[in-house]
C-alpha cells in the first residue's frame, strides 16, 4: 500500500531534516495510528503521502516513496487527490464554500465529472457520514463536530483507497470528538479503506488501530502492531503509564480491558463540598450571577468562590456556560449578582481596575501575539500598565515560562507549546494575584501539557489562584483543588475533585476507571505495595 | 519583460476608452444633440466600463498560477471587507472605512496585478454582502483596482530608488494614499455622472459649452463628495502611516512561506 | 420565480422600460410596484422599515435632483424669478418646467436604484455568484472563498480585541489597532496557507485549461473596441446599422469566447437553479417585453411613452397600452419569488 525507503525530507530554511532515513510500509486496509510528539515530523510524514511534501511546502526530498504503486513525489498533489485524500486538524479552515453539499462537492467540480453524478456521490457521503438533511445549511453555523464532518466527506467523495487524517479532532471538544471517532470507524466497517490518522491523545484511537507508526522526532518512524511499538513510546496516556508501572503484557490500549486488580486498602477519604478551611483567604468571588442574552438564560443563579493559591477547574459540555461565566466575572457581558474581588465589590467596576488583578489567556493565544520579539511582547504588557521592570525581572520572569533561551525569537515561529508559554508569559509579567487560562490543553501533546502542569503548579505556589476552564479530564484531574462543572448554565457539581473524578460516569479518569473503589484518580495516587494482580483477569 | 509590455498595453488601451466614454459629453459636441444618443448615454458607458473591467481581470487572473495565491487574495478580500465594518476611531466629519489601506499595501508589494485584483474584487465582495450589486459596480471595481495597480509601479519606481525599508517609504505611501483618497471620489463622481445628466430633452449639457459643463460637473463633485473625499484622504494618511509598517512585515514573512525551491536530495541547489 | 436567469430577464425588461421613458404616470406605477415587490421580497417583520428606508431615499432623490436642475437649467416658459444673466452658472430664469423636469430625473434615478436593489434582494449571495463565468473561476472561487471566510471576521476581531484589552490595551488610540488588526491577519493568512494545502489535496489546479489566455485577451478588447467603435459612430450620427451591426459582432465573440473558455477549464457545479414553470413563464415574457420595446427603440416608435415638460408645463398623458408597460416590474409578485432558505 504505501512503502517508504531512506526517507528524507528537510524544510526550506531549516537547519536539520524532519525526516531522515524513515523506512516502513503501511498494511492495506489497516487503521493506522501515528503516534509521535509535537514537531517530531507526523504532519509532515501524512503530508508525504499524496504529495502536498514537497509540491506544496517545497524544501529538500530524498529516499523512495511508493504510495498504491506510484510516486507522489513526481506526480504531485493534483493527481494524487484521485486515490488518496488528505482531512486536517483545524475544522474552520478547510472549507471554500459556505454550504455544506457544495463543500463536499469541491473535489469533484475539479475532475468535470457530470452533475448527476456529482449529485449521487454527495449524497452517499453525506449518508456515510449522517450529514443527511444537512446538505442545504450554512457551514458557519454547524458545530465543530459537523464541520469536521463535512470536511470528511468532501474527502470521501472522490472515493479514495486511503484515507489520511491529521489529528482531525484535537480542536475539538470530547462530544465532538467521539463523535468524529465513531463515524471513521463506521466507514472502516462499510469501505474498503487503509485510514491512517494522527493524534495526540493516543487513548482515543489506541483502542481500534491495528497498526501504530511511532515518529521518535530523530526522522525515523517505526511501524508495527500497538504491542510492538507501545513500550517504546515516552509519552503515553495514563492507562498506559499504568500498564507499564504494573508490567503488564500484552499492554491492554482500554481501561476495560485490565485485568482485575485487588487493591488491599481503601484509598484516601473523600471529601464532597467545596472546602473553604483549605485556602482561607478569598480571592475572587460571584453570588447568584445571572446571564441573560436576548431572551435566553445563559447563566442561572452561579456561585463559587476562589481562594488565595488555590486552582479551580471549570468543566463541563460545551454550551453549559463556562466561557460566558469567565466574560461575565470581568464585565465583559451583563450579568446580574454579586462579584467580588479582594474583598471589594466589582460590579461597578471598570475593565481597567479589574485587569490589574485578572490575567485572562484566551482560548487561542495567537490572538495576543503580535509583537517581534518574545520580549516586546512583555514590554507591550508593561507599557499597557504604564510599568517598567529592570531586565533581570523581566529574564527571571521568562525563566519561570521556560523562555530564556526564546527571548530575541519571533513569537509567531515558535510551536504551539511555546506559543502558549509566551502568551501566558506575557498576561502575567506584572504579577497579577488571579489568572484565568481558557481551554488551554486544546491541541497540546502529552509533554507540552506535562509542562503546562508543572507551570501552573508552580504558579500557583506562589500564592496565586487559578481558573482553568477545560474539556480535558485527566488535565483538570492532574491540576484541580476544587473542580466547578456546569449543566446549561447550572451549577451541577461544585466540591472537592475526589468524588467527582472517581464516580461521574462522565468525568471519570482512567486511573478511576482502572482502580474503582480505591479513590485513586491520577496516576500518582497509584500505591504499588497495595495492588495484587489476579492472574486470571 | 514582453510580458509587463503586454500588460502596459493593454491597461494604457482600457484607461483610454474609459476616459474617452466618460469624457465623450464634454468633448464629442454631437452626443449633445441626440436625443437617442442621450438616452443611450449611460448604458452604454457602463457596458464599455464592464467590458473594460472584464478585460482587466482577464489579464490579470493569469497571475494567480497556483492555489495558495487564491486563498490568499480570498482572505485578504474577506478581511478588507470586514475592516469596513469595523468602527475605528478616525476623526472627521465623515465615516471612513479603511478600504484602501490593504489596497494600496497589496499592490505595492505583490505587483500591479495582484494590486488590481485586491481592489476590484474587494468591490464585487463588498458589493455582494451589502446587496450592492448594481450599475455602480463595475465603476467601484474599475477604479478601486486602478487604486491597487498603480501601487504597483510605485513598488517599481521605489525599487529603483533603493526605497524599502526606509521611513521615506512610508511617507510617500502615505501621500499616494492620500492622492487616491481624493481621486476615487472625483473619478466616482465621473461613473455616476452619465445618470444624472444623460436624458433626453434639455440636459445639463445640451447646447452648454465646455466651460459650463466642467463648471457644473465641478460645483456637483463639491457639493456631493468633496466632504467625504477629504476624511478618506485624511483616514487613508493615518492609517497608512501607523500600520503600513508593521502590514509590510507580515507580508515579508508570508511571501517567505509562499515562495520556495523544490530540491531532490544529492541534487545540487 | 427563483432561477437567476428569470430574474436577469426582469432586470433587462425594466431597465429598457426605464430607459425608454420620461412619463411621470408611467414612472410613478412603474415605481410603486417596484415598491410593492421589495415588501413581497422582504421578511415580514422587516417590510415596515423597508418600506420607510426607501420612500425616504426616493423622496430625497426627487427633492435633491429637482433643486439642482432648478438651479442650474434656465429654460421653459413658467419663471418664477430671475437672477442676473451674469452670475456663473446659476444666473438666468428659474422655472418651474425645469423643476418638475429635475423631479422626473429623480424618479429615474431611485427607479433605477431601487430595480437593482431588489434584483439583490431577489437572488441569493450564491446564485449572484453563480453568474460569474467559468472563464473566470479563479475569481469565482476567491469570491466564494471571501463569502465564506467573511462572517467569522467580525467573531475573531472581538475575540482578539478582548483579549488585548484585558491584556491593558485601553482600545483609545488609533495605534490600539495594531494588536488587533496584526494577530486577526496573521492568523487568516495562516488559514489562507492551510485553506489553500486543502484545496491543493483535493485536486484543484489553478491552471487548468488558460492555454491561451493571450488569444481569449485579444478577443475581449477587440469586442469592447468594436462596441464603442459602434457608439462613437452612432454619436456622430452615422446610420444606426453600422452601429448594431459591430454590436452584433462583438456580442456573438464574446459568447464564443466565454463557452469556449468555460469548456477548456473543465469545471462542473454541483448547484443549478430549479426551473420551474413560473421561471419559464417570466423568463418568456420578460424577454419578449424587452425585444419589443428595443424593436420600438430602434424604430424610433417610441413617442407614445415619452413625456417632456418643456417648453411649457403640460399634463403628462398616457395611452392604456402604456399602463401595462408600467405593471411589468410587478409581475413577479404573483409568482412566488421566494425560495423560503434564509
Amino acid at each position: 500500500m504505501i512503502t517508504a525507503t531512506d526517507l528524507f525530507f528537510q524544510y526550506p530554511q531549516s537547519a536539520s531534516p524532519i525526516l531522515k532515513g524513515a523506512s516502513f510500509s503501511i498494511q492495506p486496509g489497516s487503521l493506522t495510528l501515528i503516534a509521535g510528539a509535537s514537531g517530531s515530523g507526523k504532519s509532515t510524514l501524512l503530508r508525504c503521502f499524496n504529495g502536498l511534501v514537497p509540491h506544496f511546502t517545497g524544501g529538500e526530498i530524498g529516499g523512495k516513496l511508493e504510495v498504491l504503486g506510484k510516486d507522489p513525489i513526481r506526480l504531485g498533489p493534483e493527481q494524487m487527490a484521485a486515490w488518496i485524500s488528505l482531512v486536517f486538524q483545524e475544522p474552520e479552515t478547510q472549507f471554500v464554500y459556505d454550504q455544506v453539499d457544495e463543500e463536499i462537492a469541491f473535489a469533484l467540480e475539479q475532475t468535470g465529472l457530470p452533475r448527476s453524478e456529482m449529485q449521487a456521490r454527495v449524497d452517499s457521503a453525506c449518508q456515510f457520514l449522517g450529514l443527511d438533511g444537512l446538505q442545504s445549511r450554512r457551514i458557519a453555523t454547524l458545530s465543530g463536530g459537523e464541520k469536521q464532518r463535512v470536511a470528511i466527506a468532501g474527502a470521501l467523495v472522490t472515493q479514495p483507497k486511503i484515507l489520511i487524517l491529521d489529528e482531525p479532532t484535537s480542536q475539538l471538544d470530547p462530544q465532538g470528538a467521539d463523535e468524529i471517532l465513531r463515524y471513521i470507524l463506521d466507514l472502516r466497517q462499510k469501505l474498503d479503506l487503509t485510514i491512517l490518522i494522527s493524534e495526540h491523545r493516543l487513548e482515543r484511537v489506541l483502542p481500534y488501530a491495528d497498526r501504530v507508526a511511532w515518529l521518535p522526532g530523530d526522522g525515523s518512524v517505526h511501524e508495527g502492531p500497538p504491542q510492538e511499538i507501545l513500550p517504546l513510546l515516552e509519552q503515553v496516556p495514563p492507562s498506559v503509564q499504568i500498564a507499564k508501572q504494573l508490567d503488564l503484557s500484552p499492554i491492554p490500549t482500554r481501561p476495560e480491558d485490565f485485568p482485575r486488580v485487588q487493591v488491599n486498602k481503601s484509598g484516601p477519604e473523600l471529601t464532597a463540598g467545596p472546602n473553604p478551611a483549605i485556602f482561607p483567604v478569598e480571592s475572587l468571588s460571584a453570588t447568584n450571577l445571572a446571564v441573560t442574552l436576548g431572551n435566553r438564560e445563559i447563566l442561572k443563579q452561579v456561585s463559587f468562590r476562589l481562594g488565595q493559591g488555590e486552582l479551580l477547574t471549570l468543566m463541563g459540555a460545551n454550551g453549559a456556560g463556562k466561557t460566558t461565566l469567565l466574560r461575565a466575572v470581568l464585565g465583559l457581558v451583563p450579568s446580574q449578582g454579586a462579584r467580588m474581588i479582594m474583598g471589594e465589590h466589582i460590579e461597578n467596576a471598570s475593565l481597567n481596575a479589574l485587569i490589574r488583578q485578572v490575567a485572562y489567556l484566551p482560548q487561542n493565544p495567537n490572538d495576543l501575539l503580535f509583537a517581534d520579539s518574545v520580549l516586546d511582547e512583555m514590554n507591550v504588557t508593561l507599557a499597557n500598565h504604564d510599568l517598567s521592570l529592570p531586565p533581570d525581572e523581566i529574564q527571571q520572569h521568562l525563566a519561570r515560562f521556560g523562555l530564556s533561551k526564546l527571548t530575541a525569537a519571533y513569537p509567531r515561529d515558535l510551536s504551539v507549546g511555546e506559543r502558549q508559554r509566551v502568551a501566558l508569559a506575557a498576561i502575567t509579567i506584572y504579577d497579577p494575584p488571579i489568572l484565568f487560562l481558557d481551554e488551554p490543553t486544546r491541541g497540546l501533546d502529552y509533554g507540552s501539557k506535562r509542562e503546562l502542569v508543572k507551570l501552573l503548579k508552580k504558579w500557583q505556589k506562589r500564592d496565586k489562584s487559578i481558573l482553568v476552564v477545560t474539556h480535558d479530564v485527566e488535565f483538570a484531574a492532574l491540576l484541580a483543588d476544587t473542580v466547578l462543572v456546569l449543566d446549561q448554565g447550572q451549577v451541577a457539581y461544585h466540591g472537592a475533585p475526589g468524588p467527582l473524578f472517581t464516580q461521574s460516569p462522565v468525568y471519570q479518569t482512567q486511573t478511576a476507571k482502572i482502580f474503582p473503589g480505591t479513590g485513586w484518580y491520577r496516576p500518582a495516587d497509584i500505591d504499588p505495595a497495595q495492588i495484587s494482580l489476579s492472574e486470571n483477569g | 519583460m514582453k510580458l509587463r509590455l503586454q500588460s502596459l498595453l493593454i491597461n494604457s488601451f482600457v484607461f483610454l476608452l474609459g476616459i474617452l466614454s466618460l469624457l465623450a459629453p464634454f468633448v464629442v459636441p454631437q452626443a449633445r444633440t441626440s436625443t437617442f444618443s442621450s438616452t443611450s448615454f449611460p448604458v452604454m458607458v457602463s457596458l464599455i466600463v464592464v467590458l473594460c473591467v472584464l478585460i482587466l481581470l482577464f489579464e490579470a487572473q493569469s497571475t494567480l498560477l497556483n492555489a495558495k495565491l487564491i486563498a490568499f487574495l480570498g482572505v485578504l478580500i474577506a478581511l478588507n471587507a470586514g475592516l469596513r465594518f469595523l468602527e475605528i476611531a478616525i476623526p472627521g466629519p465623515a465615516g471612513f472605512s479603511p478600504v484602501f489601506f490593504l489596497i494600496i499595501l497589496t499592490g505595492y508589494y505583490f505587483g500591479g496585478r495582484m494590486g488590481f485584483l485586491m481592489g476590484a474584487m474587494t468591490m464585487l465582495v463588498s458589493g455582494l454582502l451589502t446587496g450592492g450589486v448594481g450599475p455602480w459596480l463595475p465603476g467601484q471595481m474599475i477604479t478601486a483596482g486602478w487604486v491597487g495597480q498603480s501601487a504597483g509601479f510605485l513598488r517599481f519606481i521605489f525599487r529603483k530608488l533603493n526605497f524599502a525599508g526606509n521611513p521615506v517609504e512610508i511617507i510617500f505611501l502615505a501621500i499616494f494614499s492620500a492622492i487616491w483618497g481624493m481621486l476615487y471620489g472625483a473619478i466616482m463622481n465621473l461613473w455616476f455622472w452619465p445618470f444624472l445628466a444623460g436624458a433626453p430633452g434639455q440636459t445639463w449639457f445640451q447646447g452648454a459649452s465646455l466651460a459650463e459643463n466642467f463648471g457644473r460637473y465641478l460645483t456637483y463633485y463639491l457639493a456631493t463628495s468633496v466632504v467625504w473625499d477629504v476624511t478618506r484622504s485624511v483616514g487613508n494618511v493615518l492609517v497608512v502611516s501607523f500600520f503600513a509598517r508593521p502590514v509590510l512585515q507580515i507580508f515579508d514573512r508570508f511571501n517567505r512561506r509562499f515562495s520556495f525551491q523544490i530540491v531532490k536530495e544529492g541534487e545540487p541547489l | 420565480m427563483t432561477a437567476s436567469l428569470a430574474w436577469l430577464a426582469w432586470l433587462l425588461a425594466s431597465l429598457i422600460i426605464l430607459l425608454s421613458t420620461r412619463n411621470p404616470l408611467l414612472l410613478v406605477v412603474f415605481l410603486s410596484l417596484l415598491l410593492a415587490l421589495g415588501i413581497r421580497l422582504s421578511a415580514p417583520p422587516d417590510r415596515k422599515r423597508w418600506l420607510g428606508q426607501n420612500l425616504r431615499f426616493i423622496g430625497t432623490m426627487i427633492l435633491l435632483s429637482a433643486l439642482i436642475n432648478f438651479i442650474f437649467t434656465h429654460t421653459g416658459a413658467t419663471r418664477l424669478f430671475s437672477l442676473p444673466k451674469d452670475w456663473f452658472l446659476i444666473g438666468g430664469p428659474f422655472t418651474l418646467e425645469s423643476l418638475v423636469y429635475g423631479g422626473i430625473n429623480g424618479l429615474v434615478i431611485s427607479s433605477l436604484y431601487l430595480t437593482f436593489t431588489l434584483l439583490n434582494k431577489a437572488l441569493s449571495i450564491q446564485q449572484l455568484t453563480r453568474l460569474i463565468p467559468n472563464a473566470f473561476y479563479p475569481l469565482t472561487l476567491i469570491t466564494t472563498i471571501s463569502l465564506t471566510f467573511f462572517p467569522s471576521i467580525q467573531e475573531r476581531t472581538r475575540q482578539i480585541k478582548e483579549a488585548q484589552m484585558i491584556r491593558g490595551n485601553p482600545m483609545e488610540k488609533l495605534t490600539d489597532w495594531i494588536p488587533i488588526l496584526i494577530p486577526l491577519m496573521v492568523t487568516s493568512l495562516e488559514n489562507a496557507i492551510q485553506l489553500s494545502e486543502s484545496m491543493t489535496a483535493r485536486g484543484f489546479q489553478a491552471n487548468k485549461g488558460s492555454r491561451k489566455p493571450s488569444a481569449g485577451l485579444a478577443i475581449l478588447i477587440l469586442a469592447t473596441f468594436l462596441v464603442f467603435a459602434g457608439w462613437v459612430l452612432s454619436l456622430f450620427n452615422y446610420p444606426l446599422w453600422i452601429s448594431w451591426g459591430l454590436y452584433l459582432i462583438a456580442a456573438v465573440s464574446l459568447a464564443l469566447l466565454l463557452s469556449a473558455q468555460s469548456r477548456a477549464i473543465q469545471i462542473t457545479h454541483l448547484h443549478q437553479d430549479r426551473w420551474e414553470k413560473t421561471d419559464v413563464f417570466a423568463t418568456s415574457t420578460f424577454t419578449l417585453v424587452f425585444l419589443v420595446l428595443l424593436g420600438l427603440i430602434l424604430g424610433q416608435k417610441t413617442a407614445f411613452l415619452s413625456y417632456s415638460p418643456y417648453p411649457a408645463l403640460a399634463f403628462p398623458t398616457l395611452p392604456p397600452a402604456a399602463w401595462l408597460l408600467g405593471l411589468v416590474p410587478g409581475l413577479p409578485i404573483l409568482l412566488r419569488p421566494h425560495d423560503h432558505r434564509d
